[in-house]
């Protein structure tokens, strides 16, 4: 099983890449807690982060397709969260949807809630999309977040390639039987494949661990170096952070 | 001076009671190349792990290099014998290849970048240049194999104790590896009911049975009695055709 294309343009040579992880990590998560902290109303300031975000797909040679196919998925999670401000929001009636009406103000926070997902999402898209999972991990590690948050990020991500590909076999071995046929059966069939797949995970964490113990393991899971910053990447970072800042600070002063 | 390995009486019992070593005892001098040979379940991999201390034996003793194998020589013992496990999958745990090689020398104390500058040189070394990077799904079988054997190298033991090194290869790949094997000059103690492999590799056999040794000799003279290769399932009774296997299949040669 291959996930390359998720971090496909993790290769792709481009000003994005060429920082270093943490520093692309930083930066989304400006543009996110940036767009988050836009007041109400404020679509002029969005629309403004919204085109540094473009600016920064464009730099980093992601396409427009590729975002928005990704950004289908995490979408759909933020309607079914955000709908409810459409007919709880009070305001003056626009619709009625049967006993429900749908208010202006409603209409307009459920709008911008929309808008600011957007916008955060995409900065997330541009993250995963131009940063291998391992640099993630060495990236959200030399951010300092807790060692054993890292370690199990770091180790799930291995042995998940493990498990799907355990559970693939066992599918694959079912199937050359005949295995699944009628709604029952293929039920029955899909709970045996995950008690065996889990089983077999628990015993492959075992062994892993074993592996740990005979190179040294004390429990701390020592960590590498990370890449050095360079002053172009730091005074790239630092102007970012700094639009970000004066576009949100603006809408506050405006609103 | 003492042995590299000295195994005495070793035995251990797995948590059902079934008996996994019986009496074990044997010693491995230093820069020998030794196979432990016998067939599925004939105790090899639980040998081997009671050589730095991931089993605890019910009886006996295990030593290396003078230290016995306890609580408070584990670190030292684990230094010095790289134990490579049947499935490379097991090995490699980290997110790229490069943090999995520097693992141990990290854990051994080694600053970040001498650790990083060893883990390059043994991957330069096994011929793994330009996937330092990769996470071990995006590599073959035998770049795996390679991998894991990188992964304990890079620690300079002075005991490789491999479990069916070859165990999972296509031919070119196991040649591969076993080509590389010959070069090394750690002490090798290797599990496998691979003959051929045996054969190119080492000059002394231990012939494992039921968690005991039956046979300890030069390797030629295991490889040439057809009835105890047959008696402990390392040849099939039946293949009566071709006599006892080859002890150096044509281009393998073990450097002497």
């Amino acid at each position: 099983m291959s996930f390359h294309h998720l971090d496909q343009y993790a290769t792709v040579s481009s000003p994005v890449t060429r920082a270093t992880p943490t520093a692309r990590v930083l930066a989304a998560t400006a543009i996110a807690v940036g767009t988050a902290a836009l007041p109400l109303g404020a679509w002029e300031h969005l629309g403004i982060l919204a085109g540094l975000v473009v600016l920064v797909a464009a730099a980093a040679h992601v396409p427009a397709s590729l975002i928005l196919r990704r950004l289908a998925g995490p979408f759909v999670f933020v309607l079914a969260a955000s709908t409810g401000l459409l007919f709880l929001v009070p305001g003056t009636p626009l619709i009625h949807v049967g006993p429900f009406g749908i208010s202006d103000a409603g209409l307009q926070r459920f709008g911008f809630v929309l808008g600011r997902a957007s916008v955060a999402l995409t900065a997330a898209v541009i993250l995963v999309s131009t940063t291998s999972f391992p640099e993630l991990v060495q990236a959200l590690r030399q951010l300092r977040l807790p060692g054993a948050v890292t370690t199990a990020l770091g180790l799930g991500y291995r042995l998940l390639y493990l498990l799907v590909d355990e559970l693939e076999r066992l599918q694959r071995a079912a199937r050359s039987r005949n295995a699944g046929g009628g709604t029952t059966r293929r039920r029955r069939l899909l709970v045996g494949i995950t008690a065996a797949g889990l089983a077999r995970a628990f015993s492959r964490g075992e062994r892993t661990h074993r592996a740990m113990l005979a190179r040294g393991f004390v429990g701390d899971l020592p960590s590498l170096a990370p890449k050095s910053w360079d002053l172009g990447t730091a005074l790239t970072l630092a102007v970012l952070i700094v639009v970000v800042i004066a576009i949100t600070l603006s809408a506050h002063v405006r609103s | 001076m003492p042995p590299l390995l000295a195994v005495r009486d070793l035995a251990f019992h797995y948590p059902d009671g079934t008996p996994a070593l019986r009496g074990i005892s044997f010693d491995v001098e230093r820069s020998e190349r030794v196979a432990l040979l016998g067939s599925t379940g004939s105790g090899k991999s639980t040998l081997l792990q009671h050589l730095n201390g991931l089993l605890t034996p019910d009886a006996g003793s295990v030593t290396v290099a003078g230290f016995a194998v306890a609580d408070d020589t584990v670190r030292e013992v684990r230094r010095r014998v790289g134990l490579v496990f049947q499935d490379p999958n097991d090995q490699l745990f980290l997110p790229t290849l490069l943090e999995d090689v520097a693992f141990g020398p990290l854990n051994n104390g080694v600053d970040s970048h001498e650790a990083i500058h060893r883990a390059r040189a043994i991957l330069e070394e096994l011929g793994l240049v330009g996937v330092e990077s990769r996470p071990a799904h995006h590599l073959s079988g035998g770049e795996r194999r390679l991998a894991a054997l990188a992964t304990v190298l890079v620690s300079r033991p002075d005991l490789l104790a491999l479990d069916e090194p070859t165990g999972d290869l296509d031919a070119v790949s196991r040649s591969r590896l076993v080509r590389l094997l010959t070069t090394r000059p750690e002490t090798l103690l290797t599990a496998t009911h691979d003959l051929h492999v045996a054969a190119a590799l080492c000059e002394r056999g231990v012939v494992l049975h039921r968690g005991v040794v039956v046979a300890d000799r030069p390797l030629a003279d295991v490889l040439g009695d057809r009835e105890l290769l047959e008696r402990h399932g390392l040849a099939a009774p039946l293949d009566r055709s071709g006599g006892a296997p080859s002890t150096r299949p044509s281009g393998w040669r073990r450097a002497d």
